[in-house]
């Protein structure tokens, strides 16, 4: 370990307040530009309409902001928050903390859910939420000891840049002894020279005696946290933790239905998805069957070699024992490989452990990229994770590259040299490398997909229509990995979701195209409804989606509405109540996420999208955009064309029928666009209606206004 | 024999997944199956054989994402 310093700079003391049904009762706010520090209460009008997690940080960031901010202004506010469930031992899936900012990617709010200590710890040591703001000229470290009571700010020297390195100094630093008492938030050199860089969130893992990470990913919160000269957050709190730290308001009621639900998974995951043993790489293989797995940036689903990258090789590469990334976490996905040594970088050679990698880093950084190697695809997760990059976004980005390349609208005179083929493991490892460095192509490929596709028309002379096609991106953000092009309900999953195609909001892909449970418009717009909602609900309270459906109750085929696993809906509703002591039911749950959901989408107003032309997608995500694509699934599409729109095909050329199709099917999205946004309250234009905000409570007048200034008069 | 789902179930020579779930009767339409430790989807149903003794998961699949 090389010698670095800690200079401190600012001490807060503060009085811990005892936590209450959930909650602390108050937010820490950091301005990193003079150093102030202060401890804000938190409303009952917070915690009535915002609820916790992602519902505090929105509010936060919404009076922090200008409609004016840009990402790097210094009133943009990293925002870090639990939940009131969140730190809840018992119940599984309760350690996540959701980070929020105005995204460099879109322009607009981002915000990632993830696990780790961090949430958790920051909420017992006195705050629901955590927010900066401002910006350092130097490297500083923000530090949080719930136990001695006070928040010190560092200047820090001569710490290590990659986020392994660095959380592992931290934590030995701040331990005293007992580092399973830290948790660190950092990012890397990744983040600082790309727009896509993330965030690592540790935990101490006692058995394997090292820090293991998870990441807030998607669209930038690490670029924007290494901006403000942020190096590094450090909660300490006491790992001792129970049930009784959260101060349930009904202790015995919330550890029956803890104890229910852990138990469950414990004798069902094994029959099902093994979660705890192989993680989501399950699905790496049935996406490949179903033809939904990404490869060659979107243009197929399916490869022959994929089984190279799945559950039957990570079965065997993961490190055995336990992997919760939260304390008795009974799924306990968060695999990793143990002694992996890198070909290439600065750990060339050196064994590391390497936290994944999880079904989207194996599809993005795989197939996508038609690379069908497990380590290219290991040590890809190893560098993006130490240099605080998004693997989804890397891979995406990537991948489109690769594609232009292939087309010719790209040279190795703009790329430097680098063969950019589809499959070349050493070049997609060089791009990465070169993002950390700030370097060459990965460069221009760290700023996005987005703003790769004006840089290459403008600069490479690349045709600007065909990218508009084949860029993965929407909103700003990159895809994440699966394939909707036969799956409306999941183009509408991509399309309609607030922050960007990311499937948090709704994974609808094989409810929809392999259970066929939502045929019509109506039924889709339901899903799209309904699936947001509800998903949204655990990012408010500081949870993981993963229980809710990963795992299902054996008796759930037979339940009415198999779909929504409603016993464990109930089950949740169940656990809000008994925490919070706020008596709730489910449909209290999604009327708890709808206030929030829209809040969001007229946020995204405010900061000047939020409309139905954003919503937009490339035409690769509705249908095959080439004459390959087209022939490679020709009986599909053709069945399509003749059954489905009753037209005569016969003696038309592949071009044609690519045209024909598309029309067909851009039309059906619009269609699809004006059902959900229906469903929703929303105007045709895609903006939440006077009544419904009213309905939901969050008719502030900021708010109102904003509506009537966007046409919204009713 | 093999086991399905818990429950033993008679086994016989190149007998499918397929065939297992059109003699189970079970209603639900499964789109994954793991036998042991390995998964088959749907569209591989019909080619795949279920060897003896196996121990055979019927795998809902709500999940994901």
């Amino acid at each position: 370990m090389t010698g670095f310093e800690l200079k401190l700079e600012k001490t807060f003391p503060y009085q811990r307040p005892s936590i209450d049904r959930g909650y602390a009762n108050q937010t820490l706010h950091l301005n990193l530009s003079n150093l102030d520090i202060a401890a804000r209460p938190v409303t009952p009008q917070m915690k009535d309409l915002f609820i916790g997690g992602k519902g505090f940080d929105l509010w936060l960031l919404w009076n922090a902001v200008k409609p004016t901010t840009r990402w790097n202004d210094p009133e943009n506010a990293v925002c870090i928050a639990c939940g009131p469930l969140g730190g809840t031992p018992a119940y599984p899936g309760s350690g996540k903390s959701i980070a929020a900012t105005i995204s460099p990617l879109t322009g607009a709010v981002i915000d990632s859910n993830v696990g780790g200590y961090f949430g958790p710890y920051l909420k017992f040591s006195g705050f629901d939420a955590l927010e900066i703001q401002g910006k350092s000229d130097s490297d500083l470290v923000v530090y949080v000891d719930g136990i001695d009571q006070t928040v010190q700010v560092f200047a820090a020297t001569g710490l290590p840049d990659d986020a392994y390195g660095l959380s592992e100094a931290l934590t030995e630093h701040f331990a005293q002894g007992k580092p399973r008492n830290i948790s660190v938030v950092s990012a890397g050199p990744g983040a600082k020279n790309t727009f896509f860089g993330c965030l690592n969130f540790s935990w101490y893992d006692p058995k394997r005696k090292r820090a293991r990470y998870k990441q807030a990913g998607r669209g930038g919160v690490g670029t924007v946290f290494v901006d403000k000269g942020l190096k590094a957050l450090v909660a300490r709190w006491d790992s001792g933790i129970s049930v009784d730290t959260n101060s349930p308001a009904d202790r015995e009621r919330l550890k029956t239905v803890a104890k229910l639900h852990s138990r469950e998974i414990v004798e069902l995951d094994p029959k099902q998805n093994e979660m705890a043993t192989i993680g989501t790489t399950h699905i790496v293989t049935i996406m490949n069957d179903h033809d939904l797995l990404p490869t060659h940036n979107f243009r197929f689903g399916q490869h022959r070699e994929a089984p190279n990258l799945g559950q039957a090789v990570f079965r065997r590469l993961f490190d055995p024992g336990y992997d919760g990334c939260w304390m008795g976490c009974t799924v306990a996905c968060s695999h990793g490989v143990r002694d992996f040594t890198p070909l290439s970088g600065p750990y060339r050679g050196r064994k590391v452990f390497v936290d994944g990698p999880e079904y989207e880093t194996v599809a993005g950084c795989g197939s996508l990229l038609g690379i069908f190697d497990p380590h290219t695809v290991i040590e890809l997760n190893f560098y993006c994770d130490a240099y605080g990059l998004d693997t989804i976004s890397v891979g995406t980005a990537t991948a489109f590259a690769m594609e232009c390349f292939e087309l010719g609208l790209l040279d190795t005179r703009h790329t430097g040299g680098l063969e950019l083929y589809f499959g070349n493991r050493a070049a997609a490892l060089e791009i990465v490398h070169q993002m950390a460095r700030g370097e060459g192509f990965g460069r221009i490929v760290g700023q996005g997909v987005r703003r790769m596709k004006a840089v290459f028309a403008k600069e490479f002379g690349a045709d600007p229509k065909i990218m508009a096609d084949i860029g993965m991106e929407s909103k700003g953000l990159e895809f994440s990995e699966y394939m909707t092009k036969e799956s409306l309900a999941q183009q509408g999953g991509y399309g309609l979701a607030l922050k960007g195609p990311q499937h948090d909001e709704a994974w609808l892909i094989f409810l929809d195209m392999v259970h066929n449970f939502m045929p019509t418009f109506e039924q889709k717009a339901e899903a799209l409804h309904w699936f947001p909602m509800f998903r949204t609900w655990f990012s408010l309270c500081g949870l993981c989606k993963l229980p809710w459906n990963d795992i299902i109750p054996e008796d759930n085929k037979s339940t009415p509405e198999p779909a929504k696993v409603m016993k464990h809906v109930a089950w949740y509703a169940e656990y809000f109540s008994s925490v919070t002591g706020r008596e709730s039911g489910p449909e209290d749950l999604i009327r708890m996420s709808e206030a929030v959901y829209n809040f969001q989408r007229v946020f995204n107003l405010r900061m000047g999208f939020g409309r139905r032309e954003h919503d937009a997608l490339p035409y690769r995500a509705l249908g095959p955009v080439t004459e390959l694509e087209y022939e490679s699934r020709a009986e599909r599409y053709d069945k399509q064309l003749t059954d489905t729109c009753k037209l005569d095909i016969a003696g038309k050329s592949t071009a044609e029928k690519v045209a024909l199709l598309r029309k067909f099917r851009e039309q059906q999205y619009e269609t699809l666009k004006d059902a959900v946004y229906q469903r929703r309250g929303w105007s045709p234009d895609g903006i939440p209606t006077l009544a419904t905000v009213k309905r939901l409570g969050i008719d502030f007048p900021e708010v109102v206004a904003l509506l009537k200034t966007n046409g919204v008069t009713a | 024999m093999i086991r399905v789902a818990g429950k033993e179930h008679p086994w016989r020579r190149g007998m499918t997944v397929a065939d297992l779930l059109r003699e189970s009767g079970d209603p639900q339409d499964y789109p994954v199956v793991r036998i042991n430790d390995q998964y088959v989807s749907r569209p591989n149903f019909a080619e795949t054989a279920i060897p003896d003794n196996a121990e055979v998961f019927l795998i809902p699949m709500i999940a994901g994402g």
